[in-house]
Protein backbone atom coordinates (compact mmCIF):
# COMPACT_ATOMS: atom_id res chain seq x y z
CA UNK A 1 0.00 0.00 0.00
CA UNK A 2 2.30 2.38 -0.93
CA UNK A 3 1.08 3.75 -4.00
CA UNK A 4 2.18 7.26 -5.02
CA UNK A 5 2.95 8.95 -2.08
CA UNK A 6 5.40 10.51 -3.64
CA UNK A 7 6.14 14.45 -3.91
CA UNK A 8 3.57 17.18 -6.00
CA UNK A 9 4.00 17.44 -9.33
CA UNK A 10 3.04 20.30 -11.40
CA UNK A 11 0.41 22.78 -10.12
CA UNK A 12 -0.05 21.77 -6.86
CA UNK A 13 3.60 22.45 -6.15
CA UNK A 14 2.31 25.79 -6.29
CA UNK A 15 -0.18 25.19 -3.53
CA UNK A 16 2.58 25.91 -1.01
CA UNK A 17 3.31 29.43 -1.92
CA UNK A 18 -0.38 30.01 -2.80
CA UNK A 19 -2.22 29.39 0.40
CA UNK A 20 -1.36 31.84 3.38
CA UNK A 21 -0.91 30.26 6.53
CA UNK A 22 -3.51 30.82 9.38
CA UNK A 23 -4.99 34.15 8.78
CA UNK A 24 -4.22 35.24 12.76
CA UNK A 25 -0.40 35.01 12.14
CA UNK A 26 0.27 36.09 8.76
CA UNK A 27 3.74 37.46 8.72
CA UNK A 28 5.09 34.85 10.40
CA UNK A 29 6.34 31.04 9.01
CA UNK A 30 3.42 28.18 9.31
CA UNK A 31 3.49 26.39 12.26
CA UNK A 32 4.29 22.54 11.93
CA UNK A 33 0.66 21.57 12.18
CA UNK A 34 -0.14 23.82 9.12
CA UNK A 35 2.62 22.52 6.91
CA UNK A 36 1.21 19.03 7.53
CA UNK A 37 -2.42 19.62 6.80
CA UNK A 38 -0.94 21.03 3.25
CA UNK A 39 0.70 18.60 2.58
CA UNK A 40 -1.89 16.29 3.17
CA UNK A 41 -4.33 18.58 1.12
CA UNK A 42 -2.01 18.44 -1.65
CA UNK A 43 -0.81 14.80 -1.55
CA UNK A 44 -5.39 14.66 -1.86
CA UNK A 45 -5.24 16.70 -4.33
CA UNK A 46 -3.04 14.95 -6.85
CA UNK A 47 -4.83 11.36 -5.91
CA UNK A 48 -7.87 12.94 -6.99
CA UNK A 49 -6.63 15.21 -9.82
CA UNK A 50 -5.51 11.74 -11.21
CA UNK A 51 -8.80 9.69 -10.70
CA UNK A 52 -10.93 12.15 -12.13
CA UNK A 53 -8.62 12.18 -15.15
CA UNK A 54 -8.75 7.85 -15.49
CA UNK A 55 -12.27 7.56 -14.65
CA UNK A 56 -14.14 11.21 -15.15
CA UNK A 57 -15.94 13.13 -11.72
CA UNK A 58 -18.87 10.29 -11.41
CA UNK A 59 -16.45 7.74 -11.58
CA UNK A 60 -13.55 8.36 -9.23
CA UNK A 61 -15.14 8.01 -5.40
CA UNK A 62 -13.84 9.61 -2.37
CA UNK A 63 -13.38 5.87 -0.67
CA UNK A 64 -11.29 5.47 -4.36
CA UNK A 65 -9.44 8.95 -3.63
CA UNK A 66 -8.37 7.94 -0.37
CA UNK A 67 -7.26 4.64 -1.13
CA UNK A 68 -5.11 6.49 -4.03
CA UNK A 69 -3.98 8.84 -1.78
CA UNK A 70 -2.75 6.25 0.99
CA UNK A 71 -5.33 7.57 3.77
CA UNK A 72 -8.52 6.90 5.21
CA UNK A 73 -12.12 8.52 3.71
CA UNK A 74 -11.99 10.39 7.11
CA UNK A 75 -9.04 12.03 6.58
CA UNK A 76 -9.98 13.40 3.22
CA UNK A 77 -13.30 14.73 5.28
CA UNK A 78 -11.37 16.27 7.15
CA UNK A 79 -9.58 18.25 4.57
CA UNK A 80 -12.48 18.96 1.97
CA UNK A 81 -16.36 18.92 2.64
CA UNK A 82 -17.30 16.69 -0.16
CA UNK A 83 -16.06 15.54 -3.79
CA UNK A 84 -17.49 18.97 -5.00
CA UNK A 85 -15.34 20.92 -2.63
CA UNK A 86 -12.62 18.64 -3.65
CA UNK A 87 -13.16 19.33 -7.25
CA UNK A 88 -13.71 22.90 -6.97
CA UNK A 89 -10.07 23.19 -5.88
CA UNK A 90 -8.29 21.27 -8.36
CA UNK A 91 -10.36 23.12 -11.24
CA UNK A 92 -9.48 26.60 -9.37
CA UNK A 93 -5.70 25.78 -9.55
CA UNK A 94 -5.73 24.75 -12.90
CA UNK A 95 -7.85 28.22 -14.25
CA UNK A 96 -5.62 30.05 -12.13
CA UNK A 97 -2.47 28.10 -14.45
CA UNK A 98 -4.34 28.45 -17.61
CA UNK A 99 -5.25 32.09 -16.97
CA UNK A 100 -1.64 33.31 -15.95
CA UNK A 101 -0.06 31.55 -19.25
CA UNK A 102 -2.92 33.00 -21.53
CA UNK A 103 -2.41 36.52 -20.29
CA UNK A 104 1.28 36.33 -20.84
CA UNK A 105 0.76 34.82 -24.29
CA UNK A 106 -1.17 37.75 -24.83
CA UNK A 107 1.60 40.75 -24.38
CA UNK A 108 2.73 42.54 -27.89
CA UNK A 109 -0.13 41.33 -29.81
CA UNK A 110 -0.89 43.42 -32.59
CA UNK A 111 -4.63 44.01 -32.31
CA UNK A 112 -8.00 42.14 -30.79
CA UNK A 113 -7.45 39.20 -33.30
CA UNK A 114 -4.10 38.14 -32.80
CA UNK A 115 -4.18 38.47 -29.09
CA UNK A 116 -6.95 36.51 -29.20
CA UNK A 117 -5.10 34.00 -30.90
CA UNK A 118 -2.39 33.85 -29.19
CA UNK A 119 -3.81 33.39 -26.08
CA UNK A 120 -5.99 30.50 -27.77
CA UNK A 121 -3.28 29.09 -29.02
CA UNK A 122 -0.88 28.97 -25.78
CA UNK A 123 -4.49 27.17 -24.14
CA UNK A 124 -4.79 24.67 -26.73
CA UNK A 125 -1.35 23.65 -26.20
CA UNK A 126 -1.91 23.56 -22.97
CA UNK A 127 -4.82 21.36 -22.86
CA UNK A 128 -3.62 18.69 -25.12
CA UNK A 129 -1.80 17.30 -22.68
CA UNK A 130 -4.79 17.70 -19.93
CA UNK A 131 -7.96 16.25 -21.69
CA UNK A 132 -9.13 14.01 -19.69
CA UNK A 133 -9.33 16.52 -17.11
CA UNK A 134 -10.87 18.95 -19.34
CA UNK A 135 -13.88 16.65 -20.00
CA UNK A 136 -14.55 15.84 -16.07
CA UNK A 137 -14.41 19.64 -15.49
CA UNK A 138 -16.65 20.23 -18.23
CA UNK A 139 -19.27 17.79 -17.02
CA UNK A 140 -19.40 18.93 -13.73
CA UNK A 141 -19.50 22.63 -14.71
CA UNK A 142 -22.41 21.75 -16.71
CA UNK A 143 -24.11 19.63 -14.23
CA UNK A 144 -27.04 20.72 -12.12
CA UNK A 145 -25.29 21.25 -8.73
CA UNK A 146 -21.46 21.91 -10.58
CA UNK A 147 -22.67 25.04 -11.78
CA UNK A 148 -23.52 27.08 -8.48
CA UNK A 149 -20.16 25.59 -7.12
CA UNK A 150 -17.21 26.08 -9.55
CA UNK A 151 -19.54 27.79 -12.65
CA UNK A 152 -18.78 31.41 -11.07
CA UNK A 153 -15.10 31.83 -9.96
CA UNK A 154 -13.80 29.98 -12.46
CA UNK A 155 -15.54 30.98 -15.77
CA UNK A 156 -15.62 34.85 -14.64
CA UNK A 157 -11.92 34.33 -15.04
CA UNK A 158 -11.99 33.72 -18.65
CA UNK A 159 -14.66 36.28 -19.27
CA UNK A 160 -12.11 38.85 -17.69
CA UNK A 161 -9.70 37.89 -19.41
CA UNK A 162 -11.14 38.13 -22.92
CA UNK A 163 -12.68 41.33 -21.93
CA UNK A 164 -9.55 42.92 -21.74
CA UNK A 165 -8.63 42.70 -25.47
CA UNK A 166 -12.27 43.86 -26.33
CA UNK A 167 -12.33 46.79 -24.38
CA UNK A 168 -8.77 47.82 -25.51
CA UNK A 169 -9.82 47.29 -29.18
CA UNK A 170 -12.83 49.34 -28.52
CA UNK A 171 -10.45 52.17 -27.42
CA UNK A 172 -8.23 52.36 -30.06
CA UNK A 173 -10.70 52.73 -32.12
CA UNK A 174 -10.67 48.91 -34.18
CA UNK A 175 -14.06 48.07 -32.42
CA UNK A 176 -17.50 50.33 -32.39
CA UNK A 177 -17.82 51.25 -29.16
CA UNK A 178 -21.71 51.16 -29.43
CA UNK A 179 -21.54 47.04 -30.36
CA UNK A 180 -22.20 44.84 -27.58
CA UNK A 181 -19.27 43.89 -25.50
CA UNK A 182 -20.61 42.09 -23.00
CA UNK A 183 -22.50 39.32 -25.38
CA UNK A 184 -19.08 39.73 -27.57
CA UNK A 185 -17.60 38.52 -24.45
CA UNK A 186 -19.90 35.22 -23.68
CA UNK A 187 -19.89 34.40 -26.95
CA UNK A 188 -15.64 34.60 -27.17
CA UNK A 189 -15.84 32.20 -24.25
CA UNK A 190 -18.71 30.14 -26.34
CA UNK A 191 -16.34 29.66 -29.17
CA UNK A 192 -13.22 29.09 -26.86
CA UNK A 193 -15.02 26.47 -25.45
CA UNK A 194 -16.59 24.60 -28.35
CA UNK A 195 -12.76 24.19 -29.68
CA UNK A 196 -11.71 22.54 -26.40
CA UNK A 197 -15.02 20.09 -27.06
CA UNK A 198 -13.85 19.42 -30.33
CA UNK A 199 -10.63 18.63 -28.81
CA UNK A 200 -12.14 16.31 -26.16
CA UNK A 201 -14.62 14.54 -28.09
CA UNK A 202 -13.21 14.83 -31.80
CA UNK A 203 -9.89 14.45 -31.54
CA UNK A 204 -8.92 17.55 -32.98
CA UNK A 205 -5.45 18.67 -32.79
CA UNK A 206 -4.71 22.38 -31.44
CA UNK A 207 -3.48 23.72 -34.55
CA UNK A 208 -6.97 22.32 -36.22
CA UNK A 209 -8.73 24.32 -32.73
CA UNK A 210 -6.94 27.40 -33.65
CA UNK A 211 -7.77 27.57 -37.54
CA UNK A 212 -11.34 27.21 -36.38
CA UNK A 213 -10.74 29.65 -33.75
CA UNK A 214 -9.77 32.54 -36.60
CA UNK A 215 -12.64 31.60 -38.54
CA UNK A 216 -14.94 32.17 -35.47
CA UNK A 217 -13.07 35.63 -34.94
CA UNK A 218 -13.91 36.74 -38.39
CA UNK A 219 -17.52 35.83 -37.71
CA UNK A 220 -18.12 37.14 -34.07
CA UNK A 221 -15.78 40.29 -34.40
CA UNK A 222 -17.79 41.37 -38.09
CA UNK A 223 -20.42 43.25 -36.79
CA UNK A 224 -18.35 45.21 -34.49
CA UNK A 225 -15.48 46.39 -36.49
CA UNK A 226 -14.79 49.81 -37.87
CA UNK A 227 -14.88 50.14 -41.46
CA UNK B 1 -43.09 -13.06 -28.20
CA UNK B 2 -42.25 -15.72 -25.55
CA UNK B 3 -42.98 -15.72 -21.97
CA UNK B 4 -40.12 -14.68 -21.03
CA UNK B 5 -39.87 -11.82 -23.53
CA UNK B 6 -43.09 -10.52 -22.25
CA UNK B 7 -41.40 -10.53 -18.89
CA UNK B 8 -38.84 -9.10 -19.78
CA UNK B 9 -40.16 -6.36 -21.81
CA UNK B 10 -42.81 -5.57 -18.45
CA UNK B 11 -39.86 -5.24 -16.21
CA UNK B 12 -38.12 -2.82 -18.20
CA UNK B 13 -41.23 -0.43 -19.10
CA UNK B 14 -41.44 -0.48 -15.08
CA UNK B 15 -38.06 0.37 -14.29
CA UNK B 16 -38.65 3.06 -16.81
CA UNK B 17 -41.76 4.44 -15.22
CA UNK B 18 -39.82 4.29 -12.09
CA UNK B 19 -37.05 5.93 -12.92
CA UNK B 20 -39.35 9.22 -14.68
CA UNK B 21 -40.72 9.49 -11.53
CA UNK B 22 -37.59 9.13 -9.62
CA UNK B 23 -36.05 11.84 -11.47
CA UNK B 24 -38.29 14.19 -11.83
CA UNK B 25 -39.40 14.28 -8.11
CA UNK B 26 -36.15 13.57 -6.34
CA UNK B 27 -33.46 14.27 -9.45
CA UNK B 28 -31.10 12.34 -11.40
CA UNK B 29 -28.19 12.32 -8.84
CA UNK B 30 -30.69 11.63 -5.74
CA UNK B 31 -32.33 8.28 -7.28
CA UNK B 32 -30.18 5.47 -6.56
CA UNK B 33 -30.20 2.28 -8.81
CA UNK B 34 -31.51 0.39 -5.56
CA UNK B 35 -34.14 3.11 -5.38
CA UNK B 36 -35.67 2.67 -8.42
CA UNK B 37 -35.91 -0.92 -8.19
CA UNK B 38 -38.39 -0.51 -5.03
CA UNK B 39 -40.48 1.98 -6.47
CA UNK B 40 -40.81 -0.35 -9.83
CA UNK B 41 -41.31 -3.49 -7.48
CA UNK B 42 -38.19 -5.59 -9.33
CA UNK B 43 -34.72 -6.15 -7.64
CA UNK B 44 -31.51 -4.72 -8.09
CA UNK B 45 -30.58 -7.85 -10.02
CA UNK B 46 -33.15 -6.86 -12.84
CA UNK B 47 -32.64 -3.26 -13.40
CA UNK B 48 -29.32 -4.16 -13.92
CA UNK B 49 -30.09 -6.97 -16.80
CA UNK B 50 -32.33 -4.34 -18.27
CA UNK B 51 -29.79 -1.63 -18.17
CA UNK B 52 -26.18 -1.23 -18.05
CA UNK B 53 -26.25 1.78 -15.86
CA UNK B 54 -28.58 4.39 -14.01
CA UNK B 55 -26.73 6.92 -16.64
CA UNK B 56 -28.29 4.22 -19.27
CA UNK B 57 -31.88 4.78 -18.03
CA UNK B 58 -31.62 7.98 -18.06
CA UNK B 59 -30.56 8.32 -21.58
CA UNK B 60 -33.59 6.05 -22.66
CA UNK B 61 -35.84 8.24 -21.10
CA UNK B 62 -33.97 11.29 -23.11
CA UNK B 63 -33.94 9.81 -26.15
CA UNK B 64 -37.70 9.25 -26.31
CA UNK B 65 -38.42 12.95 -25.50
CA UNK B 66 -35.98 14.09 -27.91
CA UNK B 67 -37.20 11.67 -30.55
CA UNK B 68 -40.57 13.33 -30.14
CA UNK B 69 -38.89 17.06 -30.11
CA UNK B 70 -36.94 16.78 -33.09
CA UNK B 71 -39.54 14.85 -35.65
CA UNK B 72 -41.11 18.21 -34.66
CA UNK B 73 -38.38 20.78 -35.35
CA UNK B 74 -38.29 19.05 -38.73
CA UNK B 75 -41.84 19.47 -39.65
CA UNK B 76 -41.49 23.19 -38.57
CA UNK B 77 -38.49 24.11 -40.31
CA UNK B 78 -39.69 23.82 -43.48
CA UNK B 79 -42.79 25.82 -42.96
CA UNK B 80 -40.48 28.66 -41.47
CA UNK B 81 -41.10 32.15 -43.17
CA UNK B 82 -38.65 35.47 -42.36
CA UNK B 83 -35.12 36.08 -42.85
CA UNK B 84 -32.63 33.36 -42.02
CA UNK B 85 -32.23 35.09 -38.03
CA UNK B 86 -35.65 34.80 -36.94
CA UNK B 87 -35.82 31.28 -38.66
CA UNK B 88 -33.03 30.38 -36.73
CA UNK B 89 -34.81 32.20 -33.20
CA UNK B 90 -38.20 29.85 -34.22
CA UNK B 91 -36.08 26.68 -33.94
CA UNK B 92 -34.60 27.26 -30.77
CA UNK B 93 -37.61 28.75 -28.69
CA UNK B 94 -38.92 25.59 -30.23
CA UNK B 95 -36.60 23.76 -28.42
CA UNK B 96 -35.92 24.99 -25.54
CA UNK B 97 -40.04 24.98 -25.35
CA UNK B 98 -39.65 21.80 -25.63
CA UNK B 99 -36.79 20.71 -22.95
CA UNK B 100 -37.58 23.29 -20.67
CA UNK B 101 -40.42 20.86 -19.43
CA UNK B 102 -37.79 18.95 -17.80
CA UNK B 103 -34.67 21.34 -17.44
CA UNK B 104 -32.45 19.55 -14.47
CA UNK B 105 -32.81 16.28 -16.05
CA UNK B 106 -32.28 17.56 -19.47
CA UNK B 107 -28.82 19.39 -18.37
CA UNK B 108 -27.96 15.83 -15.80
CA UNK B 109 -28.50 14.05 -19.43
CA UNK B 110 -25.69 16.50 -20.52
CA UNK B 111 -23.83 16.60 -18.03
CA UNK B 112 -23.16 12.79 -17.68
CA UNK B 113 -22.65 12.27 -21.42
CA UNK B 114 -19.85 14.45 -21.55
CA UNK B 115 -17.90 13.26 -18.14
CA UNK B 116 -16.15 10.27 -18.25
CA UNK B 117 -13.88 8.61 -20.94
CA UNK B 118 -14.91 6.18 -23.15
CA UNK B 119 -17.31 5.74 -25.88
CA UNK B 120 -18.91 8.59 -28.12
CA UNK B 121 -21.48 9.94 -26.70
CA UNK B 122 -24.85 10.18 -27.16
CA UNK B 123 -25.62 13.66 -26.62
CA UNK B 124 -23.39 13.83 -29.91
CA UNK B 125 -25.95 11.84 -31.90
CA UNK B 126 -28.44 14.25 -30.69
CA UNK B 127 -26.66 17.17 -30.94
CA UNK B 128 -25.96 16.11 -34.95
CA UNK B 129 -30.14 16.23 -35.30
CA UNK B 130 -30.31 19.43 -34.37
CA UNK B 131 -26.96 20.39 -36.15
CA UNK B 132 -28.53 19.01 -39.22
CA UNK B 133 -31.15 21.14 -38.74
CA UNK B 134 -30.23 24.28 -38.19
CA UNK B 135 -27.21 23.68 -41.33
CA UNK B 136 -30.25 22.80 -43.46
CA UNK B 137 -32.07 26.59 -42.23
CA UNK B 138 -28.35 28.30 -43.16
CA UNK B 139 -28.45 26.91 -46.34
CA UNK B 140 -32.05 27.85 -47.19
CA UNK B 141 -30.91 31.45 -46.46
CA UNK B 142 -27.74 31.18 -48.31
CA UNK B 143 -30.07 30.44 -51.67
CA UNK B 144 -32.32 33.18 -51.06
CA UNK B 145 -29.13 35.23 -50.58
CA UNK B 146 -29.28 36.19 -46.95
CA UNK B 147 -25.76 34.48 -46.22
CA UNK B 148 -22.88 35.50 -47.60
CA UNK B 149 -21.33 33.03 -49.65
CA UNK B 150 -17.54 33.17 -47.91
CA UNK B 151 -19.03 32.20 -44.49
CA UNK B 152 -18.40 28.62 -43.63
CA UNK B 153 -21.74 27.18 -42.69
CA UNK B 154 -20.49 24.49 -40.68
CA UNK B 155 -18.67 26.76 -39.03
CA UNK B 156 -21.63 29.23 -37.97
CA UNK B 157 -23.94 25.85 -37.30
CA UNK B 158 -21.10 25.38 -34.57
CA UNK B 159 -21.24 28.73 -33.13
CA UNK B 160 -24.72 28.39 -32.73
CA UNK B 161 -24.49 24.97 -30.79
CA UNK B 162 -21.73 26.36 -28.38
CA UNK B 163 -23.96 29.45 -27.48
CA UNK B 164 -27.03 26.95 -27.65
CA UNK B 165 -25.32 24.71 -24.50
CA UNK B 166 -23.62 27.75 -22.52
CA UNK B 167 -27.32 29.23 -22.45
CA UNK B 168 -28.68 26.20 -21.41
CA UNK B 169 -26.70 26.46 -18.21
CA UNK B 170 -29.03 29.25 -17.10
CA UNK B 171 -32.18 26.88 -16.96
CA UNK B 172 -30.05 25.61 -13.89
CA UNK B 173 -28.17 28.31 -12.40
CA UNK B 174 -30.90 31.22 -12.65
CA UNK B 175 -34.12 29.21 -12.80
CA UNK B 176 -34.50 31.05 -16.11
CA UNK B 177 -37.74 30.65 -18.07
CA UNK B 178 -38.58 29.61 -21.62
CA UNK B 179 -38.66 33.31 -22.38
CA UNK B 180 -35.61 34.02 -20.87
CA UNK B 181 -33.97 31.27 -22.41
CA UNK B 182 -35.16 32.68 -26.07
CA UNK B 183 -34.15 36.41 -25.47
CA UNK B 184 -30.63 35.24 -24.51
CA UNK B 185 -30.17 32.78 -27.66
CA UNK B 186 -31.88 35.99 -29.85
CA UNK B 187 -29.03 37.85 -28.84
CA UNK B 188 -26.47 35.14 -29.59
CA UNK B 189 -27.81 34.51 -32.90
CA UNK B 190 -28.51 38.21 -33.63
CA UNK B 191 -24.74 38.42 -32.94
CA UNK B 192 -23.45 35.72 -35.02
CA UNK B 193 -26.42 36.84 -37.85
CA UNK B 194 -24.08 40.06 -38.14
CA UNK B 195 -21.07 37.72 -39.01
CA UNK B 196 -22.85 35.96 -41.98
CA UNK B 197 -24.85 38.46 -43.33
CA UNK B 198 -23.60 39.94 -46.49
CA UNK B 199 -22.14 43.59 -46.37
CA UNK B 200 -22.40 45.84 -49.06
CA UNK B 201 -19.94 47.98 -47.20
CA UNK B 202 -17.34 45.66 -46.89
CA UNK B 203 -17.44 44.32 -50.28
CA UNK B 204 -14.16 46.47 -51.16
Amino acid sequence: MDRNAGGLEGPFRRMSAAESPSSDAPSRAPTRRALAKQQTRGRILEAARRLFSEHGYEGATIRDIAAAANMSTGAVFANFADKYDLFRDILEIETEHAVEIMRAAAVGGANVEDVLLRMFRVSFSHYEGLLPLARASFAVAISPQGLALVGGECIGRFFRLFREPLDAAVTRGELRGDCNIQLLNEMLWEAYLSNILKMIYQGVSPQAALERARAQFSVLLAGCRVF
Amino acid sequence: LSARQVRKEATRQRVLDAARGLFESVGYEGTTVRMIARAAGVSVGSVFTTFKSKREVLSHILHERLDGLHGELNHVASQLRGSTADRLRSIFAIHFAYVSHHPSLFLAYVATTFDGPGEKSEEQRQDSRLWKILHGCLEDGRTRGEVCPHVDITLVTDLLLAAYVWTYRLVAREDADVDALSQVMDRHIGLIADGFTPRPDAAA
